[in-house]
């Protein structure tokens, strides 16, 4: 539901007759809610709990004593109604409506619903109503149908004008994508201006899909599997394996053909449902033939290690057509198939031998935040009790590093302090440096839906997002100047005296530091340096100050800068003085990233804390640690991602173990990372694809996918679900925990589990947050941590009520000086480089390019341009152009666009064949080590390029 | 639930101002609506691109075709289907439109919109209580100089038993009443000057001749219910009326009737007869399709932006000034047979002088016609709508019937728009109400499956049959269609789309029998 209509404050009850019952119904509720209450079902076509009813489909129709039939579904009750909902007319004309309705569908035996999960529901009707085809009315048709979309099918003839599509692509979405084109019986669904689905802006999430009752929208199968009725499928109950929103979905399985079908939403508090084309239509990747099935070894004659394919030596030049995947063929032929044993008994040794001749300091590893809280868990236990080093690190460091840090110096926690589903109870959220709607595509929706409920949505980013266009306010910052904005609207709130002055008396300390800083930031000094004008930095600032609750959600915008740390504490600032954490409504929440990055990183997959973030430098930590593991542990903070590449170049870092991680595409300056890649002496690569990091491999290792494995993942939310495993995996390819497992028996750390349940039992043992948390409790919605009551209740939504989690209850306010930059455009190289993601890839591309959907719809690389720069260049939206930075330079196609202003630039990074990594600058957060993936200087060229073969 | 049950998930969906006037200053300044100009408006207004799409292919008055040259548009709704096909000059491009509200000129066309005015009558009405080189507006400013009270005038609309003249009959008096009591503020005033109906170009006249009553009764209405913002939603094919009306209120502003805290202003249809019914109108005015709204709520309590809202049509207003200056019993006395008041007409079809006329309400259709001049070429009547399109047809016996909402009811059919139309002997009439299915069926808006669907099925069905003379075979579908229209449509406009049909055929409707006419046969 989402209307801009305020409820009615008051419920009172009315009393009616509902085919001679007597029944008791809300006041405001409608005929057909009462008589669902009172177990009298009424026929619906166009109704759907939902979403707001429309009443147009006029089956639920019921005789209140008018001149005129009732629509039940919007008609609310009345005192004293007496309503008749199936009379012998009702129903002739029930039949009549369906009669006319199934005139212009398509024969049954050609209708994509009927012949595929076979349950249309106007065919039903049309059997309970007996409705024959042939009944004297003429046949229509010939509306046109529309397989512009990869993975979805329009039908109009099936079309029924129900609007279910139409509200479930506003009110749920908030895609604003499909609407009734033309008028009477001509009408149609239309996307944007009547264009072909897969040309609209259509983000094929689905939804639409889900919600259509007849076979006019319907899934196209996916890799040739046919989509067949529920019945004669396997449901599988798990969780989407991409973003850190952690959607609840079901899988269905086809057993005979070990593939998924198609994919469902699933209830749960959180993800309520929803999907977004990831989650919906990405899962085939697992079925892709250039899955690893063996382990492999480096030939002998493919030493000195170095790049095995022209792209990753850098020879690409984007100009090959898009798609691009690592060259097997090219690649391949370096290795040679081995048993397990071999395999890992040569990682094992290799790794064993430089650790004893280099000491613990010479291995690292890399986890992933895709794996499992228990794959996370055993693998820095690997690192730290296997090699006696805090060498370890993961994808976190270059998503939300910097974030965390200030939070653990302000509130004692890295975790959220909100969910996201909680901006419905805030008057006012900022959504700071988040394209939300790419990036985290199903909690956009619930921001959206808060807003057209009444939440003030302001909107901080240099980048015109789709979420701007959902803002009340529109703060277009230009990069990097996030602190001096905030400190802007800090000045204002404190002039305005708008401080929550009880509050930081209370809870918070080193305010007068704060103030004392932000007084250089008047507004108008604010506006100098961020370029949004005095006047709407106070207004941010007086409607911030003036919410009852007010929630920020942020995402790499902030943290992915050397300013990274100082741009969050920021907002620990803003949220603090005004008194807005610890309640509803209210607080701090970094978007996650990764599906498990929460997860991964409450599991100890960082350098400088074991699990739960004990930290390894506390003698209470390590002593606990040392006993529950039986091993002496390092007792220094270890090197973090960026620091271990750096390391390995200058020959400190040896060998490495990485679980899932491809560091070549996803670290700043890869031309750096290639040269500490080649340098090392040994290296494992353990993955489900051959990635291009794996180019540098002496030991390749065949994982399971997410999908062959179960496991938990703990959402961006906390909430802890279990994945369950869909599929059997390939060939010989194993679970990721069980070969952490192998490992780490041939190095001498004992590790036998049964099953990830009993790892999972053991991490929690030694955690405080996930305390009473169990497999058999988590149940199919998991549970949100911490929870006291893990039976009873869904978990903790909002922390911090009572006190925070520093040492002694306090949030610390750091005042934070603006720094621009750490490379700022000059003449030679005159634009702002921006990097992120889009919504149908993930990171760099390894599953999602091998996504059929989701290749399908975004195969190539792109630079988003603004359209007045591209037109002085000369460039026409899809030419090539040159971008470089004094670290290199890639080819690719350009693409204008109002969303990004003149002088700056925006490039995805999952594209091997025009790698933005090769352009960024390896300048790190002194704090949270985070490089500075959203701002560098470069210089944009047109290139004359033929159109590729 | 719905927050407001029966309020569509779609109103207030996309906060904001309409986009219809920007759309039509689009169309002003190109002539036509380019793709990329509709792509920069959504981006620039941050408005889905669908919600641009909803509106101008559901709205006749945008194209999305640059215009080729001269457009000659042609009616083909009853009056003019009755004077014959229109001759389009040669090489001209067609356009065929729906009634244009001159069916007094039948068989009309219009070449590039130039719409021709009307020819004003002689002398003022009766329903003016306004001499020539009368100061007018003397009934508004003795109710702005407290004169007079506003129970005053919803006691004497009460008395005068008024009943709105746009087709339903809602007592006007009890109307204002209940907007004048409802706390919700700000409240809206709205004349409905939307007249699109077959046959139906009176409140034409009325606009036209009586510009200062209609805008006096609005503004009335706008005093005696509180409203601050009043508008006349007029159809933009009615260009020469707006601009009367423009000028009339230009001198209203002058004159300091008109201004803050009373203003009026007229908001230009972007087409559709569907327009004319009030929910309709109201969401077109709030920028969406003009789909109507299941009700209730209605309009008086839950109107235009969720607002309160008085809505009254042309006649109505114009009658309220006449009525407040001479009192009820005045207006009253003014009826014959048994009925109050004076009525406005429109005739046309085979009459000798179509036309517009005022007349005592319970004057009977006979001598109606015969104001009119007769049947055309002294030929006998064969049968006549006598309340627009939505009016069941009667016959030659009816035609002493008097022309008021009862004893019209009692015979089956109704006085709905106030249009007379006259059909001659020798005409088919299966196929002049066949005719009128065909504009419910081009005007439906498609928003509920009966209409959109039925009207077109229904069509078919009675084309194909008129067509090899298979009538009797399809009557049991036609007569359950029209059950089903009539009972399940949302608005009043599926509601009586195929009672035209059903009349001709002189079945069975809704309990009161049609006059049954002999069956028409090729």
């Amino acid at each position: 539901v989402a209307t801009t209509v305020e409820a009615p404050s008051e419920h009172r009850t009315v009393s009616l007759t509902i085919d001679g019952v007597e029944v008791q119904a809300a006041e405001g509720a409608t005929i057909w809610e009462a008589a669902r209450d009172a177990g009298i079902e009424i026929p619906v076509l166009c109704h759907d709990e939902r979403y707001d009813p429309v009443g147009v489909c006029r089956l639920c129709v019921v005789d209140v004593g008018g001149r005129v039939y009732a629509a039940a579904c919007v008609r609310p009750v009345e005192d004293g109604m007496e309503v008749k909902t199936a009379t012998d007319d009702l129903e002739r004309h029930r039949a009549t409506l369906t009669s006319l309705l199934e005139t212009d569908q398509p024969p049954p035996e050609q209708d994509p619903k009927e012949t595929t999960t076979a349950d249309n529901e106007l065919l039903v009707l049309v059997r309970k109503y007996g409705v024959e085809r042939q009944n004297g009315l003429p046949v229509g048709g010939g509306r046109g149908e529309d397989h512009s979309n990869p993975v979805i099918s329009v039908n109009h003839d099936a079309c029924i004008l129900c609007d279910r599509c139409v509200r479930a692509c506003d009110d749920i979405q908030g895609n604003d994508v499909i609407g009734r084109s033309g008028k009477g019986y001509t009408t149609r669904i239309a996307f944007d201006l009547n264009d072909p689905m897969g040309e609209s802006s259509c983000v094929t999430c689905g939804e639409c899909v889900a919600a259509c009752p007849t076979g006019a929208l319907t899934n196209k199968p996916i890799r040739d599997v046919p989509i067949r009725p529920r019945s004669e499928l396997r449901q599988v109950e798990s969780v989407c394996p991409y973003c850190g929103v952690g959607c609840a979905l079901t899988y269905h399985v086809d057993d005979e053909r070990n593939a998924i079908v198609f994919a469902e939403g699933r209830e749960q508090p959180g993800s309520k449902s929803r999907l977004c084309v990831k989650g919906r239509y990405g899962w085939d990747y697992a079925a892709s033939p250039q899955r690893l099935t063996v382990p492999l070894i480096r030939r002998e004659d493919s030493y000195p290690k170095g790049p095995l394919s022209g792209d990753v030596r850098g020879e690409g030049r984007g100009r090959r057509k898009p798609g691009g995947l690592v060259n097997y063929d090219e690649v391949l032929p370096h290795f040679r198939e081995a048993t397990w044993e071999e395999a890992l008994d040569l990682a094992a040794s290799r790794l064993k031998a430089l650790h004893s001749e280099h000491g613990p300091g010479a291995i690292a590893g890399f986890g992933s935040a895709k794996c499992s809280n228990e794959e996370a868990y055993l693998f820095q236990k690997l690192i730290r009790a296997g090699f006696g080093t805090n060498n370890v690190d993961h994808c976190t460091r270059l998503c939300h590093a910097s974030s965390v840090a200030a939070l653990f110096e302000g509130v004692g926690s890295g975790a959220v302090s909100t969910t996201y589903g909680d901006i419905i109870n805030a008057d006012v959220a900022i959504l700071a440096g988040t394209n939300t709607t790419a990036n985290h595509p199903v909690a956009s929706s619930f921001f959206k839906q808060a807003r057209r409920r009444g939440t003030t949505l302001i909107v901080v980013d240099p980048r015109r997002e789709r979420i701007a266009d959902h803002a009340d306010i529109f703060c277009q910052i230009k990069p990097g100047t996030d602190v001096a904005f905030y400190n802007g609207v800090l000045h204002e709130i404190i002039a305005r005296d708008l401080v929550d002055h009880e509050f930081v008396a209370r809870r918070a300390t080193n305010y007068e530091a704060l103030v004392e800083m932000v007084q250089q930031y008047p507004p108008e000094r604010a506006a100098q340096i961020c370029g949004v004008d005095a006047d709407t930095i106070r207004e941010v600032a007086r409607l911030w100050g003036e919410a009852g609750a007010a929630v920020v959600y942020w995402g790499m915008g902030i943290s992915q800068h050397t300013t990274g740390t100082d741009n969050a504490r920021c907002l620990i600032a803003l949220c603090t003085i005004t008194g807005n954490v610890g309640k509803q409504g209210a607080g701090l929440h970094p978007l996650r990233g990764q599906n498990n990055v929460q997860g991964a990183s409450d599991a100890g997959l960082i350098p400088m804390f074991y699990p739960d973030y004990q930290s390894v430098d506390s003698p209470g930590a390590w002593t606990r640690f040392e006993e529950a593991w039986g091993r002496e542990l390092d007792h220094e903070r270890g090197l973090t991602v960026t620091e271990i590449i750096g390391s390995a170049l200058h020959g400190g870092v040896r060998g490495m173990y990485m679980m899932g991680e491809n560091p070549f595409l996803s670290d700043p300056n890869i031309n750096k990372v290639r040269k500490a890649l080649a340098a090392l002496d040994f290296l494992v690569v353990q993955d489900i694809f051959l990635t291009e990091t794996a180019e540098f491999a002496d030991v390749v290792l065949p994982a399971t996918s997410y999908l062959e494995k179960e496991g938990t993942y703990t959402n961006t939310d906390r909430r802890v679900q279990i994945g369950r495993k869909v599929l059997d995996p390939p060939g010989e390819a194993r679970e990721d925990w069980r070969v952490v497992c192998d490992i780490a028996r041939r190095i001498g750390l004992p590790m036998d589990y049964e099953s990830p349940r009993e790892v999972f039992d053991e991490m929690v043992a030694l955690t405080t947050n996930y305390a009473g948390l169990t497999y058999d409790n988590l149940g199919p919605m998991g549970k949100l941590y911490p929870n006291p009551d893990p039976e009873g209740s869904d978990g903790t939504v909002v922390l911090f009520g009572e006190r925070f989690g520093t040492d002694d209850g306090k949030a610390h306010l750091v005042p934070a000086e603006w720094m621009p930059a750490k490379e700022l455009p000059d003449e030679d190289f005159p634009f702002v480089l921006n990097t992120g993601r889009l919504l149908e890839h993930w990171h760099t591309g390894s599953m999602t390019r091998r996504s059929f959907a989701l290749d399908a719809i975004q195969p190539e690389a792109q630079v988003w341009l603004n359209p007045d720069d591209a037109a002085t260049m000369g460039v026409a939206d899809g030419d090539f152009v040159r971008i470089s930075s004094r670290r290199g330079s890639i080819e690719l196609r350009a693409k204008l666009s109002h969303r990004d202003t003149p002088g700056t630039c925006f490039i995805p990074f999952h594209f091997r064949e025009a790698a933005a990594n090769v352009l960024t600058i390896d300048e790190i957060d002194p704090f949270g080590k985070i490089p500075e993936f959203k701002f560098c200087a470069v210089k944009v060229e047109p290139v004359a390029v033929p159109e590729p073969a | 639930m719905a927050a407001v049950p029966g309020v569509e998930a779609r109103a207030g969906k996309f906060p904001g101002p309409s986009l219809i006037p920007r759309l039509t200053e689009i169309q002003r300044e190109h002539g036509w609506l380019p793709r990329e100009e509709l792509v920069a408006l959504s981006r620039d207004m941050r408005r889905p691109l669908y919600e641009i799409e909803g509106l101008i292919s559901f709205y006749p008055h945008f194209r999305t075709d640059p215009p080729e040259g001269s457009e000659v548009a042609v009616c083909h709704d009853l009056s003019c289907w009755l004077a014959g096909q229109a001759q389009a000059p040669e090489g001209a491009r067609v356009r065929e439109v729906s009634c244009l509200g001159r069916c007094d000129r039948a068989p009309i066309t219009v070449v590039d919109e130039d719409y021709p005015e009307v020819e004003r009558g002689e002398g003022p009405r009766p329903n003016d209580p306004y001499s020539p080189g009368d100061e007018r507006y003397r009934v508004l400013r003795r109710a702005l100089d407290g004169d007079i009270t506003r129970d005053e005038v919803i006691t004497a609309l009460k008395d005068a038993e008024l009943r709105g003249m746009g087709g339903a009959g809602f007592p006007t008096g009890t109307k204002w009443e209940l907007v004048a009591q409802q706390s919700a503020t700000p409240k809206y005033a709205i004349c409905n000057a939307d007249e699109s109906e077959p046959g139906t170009f009176k409140d034409r006249q009325i606009l036209a001749e009586q510009p200062h009553l209609v805008l006096e009764g609005l503004l009335l209405g706008m005093w005696v219910t509180g409203a601050e913002e009043g508008w006349v939603f007029i159809r933009h094919e009615y260009a020469p009326e707006e601009e009367v009306l423009r000028a009339e209120l230009d001198a209203l502003r002058a004159a300091g009737l008109v201004g803050p805290g009373r203003e009026l202003d007229i908001f230009t249809s972007p087409g559709g007869y569907i327009l004319g019914e009030e929910s309709a109108l109201l969401e077109c005015m709030e920028g969406h399709r003009g789909e109507p709204r299941n009700k209730p709520p209605f309009p008086g309590v839950y109107g235009l932006w969720g607002k309160p809202t008085l809505m009254n049509s042309v006649e109505t207003l114009a009658d309220v000034p006449v009525i407040v200056e001479r009192g009820a019993e005045w207006w009253k006395a003014q009826g014959v047979n048994g009925s109050t008041g004076l009525k406005f007409f429109a005739v046309s079809g085979h009459v000798e002088r179509p036309g517009v006329y005022c007349v005592p309400m319970g004057t009977t259709a006979r001598e109606l016609i015969e104001r009119a001049g007769g049947v055309s070429g002294g030929a006998q009547l064969a049968a006549f709508q006598p309340g627009g399109a939505s009016s069941n047809f009667l016959g030659p016996d009816d035609l002493d019937v008097a022309l008021d909402f009862k004893p019209l009811a009692e015979r089956g059919s109704m006085l709905g728009s106030g249009a007379l139309v006259a059909v001659a002997e020798g005409t088919d009439l299966l196929a002049a109400a066949t005719n009128v299915l065909r504009f419910f069926r081009n005007e439906s808006c498609g928003k509920c499956v009966p209409c959109r669907v039925g009207s077109h099925k229904a069509h078919a069905m009675l084309t194909e049959a008129l067509g090899d003379g298979s009538v009797e075979a399809i009557e049991p579908e036609i007569e359950q269609l029209e059950a089903t229209l009539r009972m399940t449509s949302i608005c009043g406009l599926g509601q009586v789309a195929l009672g035209p049909v059903m009349s001709v055929l002189g079945l069975q409707r809704g309990g009161t029998a049609a006059r049954s006419h002999p069956r028409p046969r090729p």
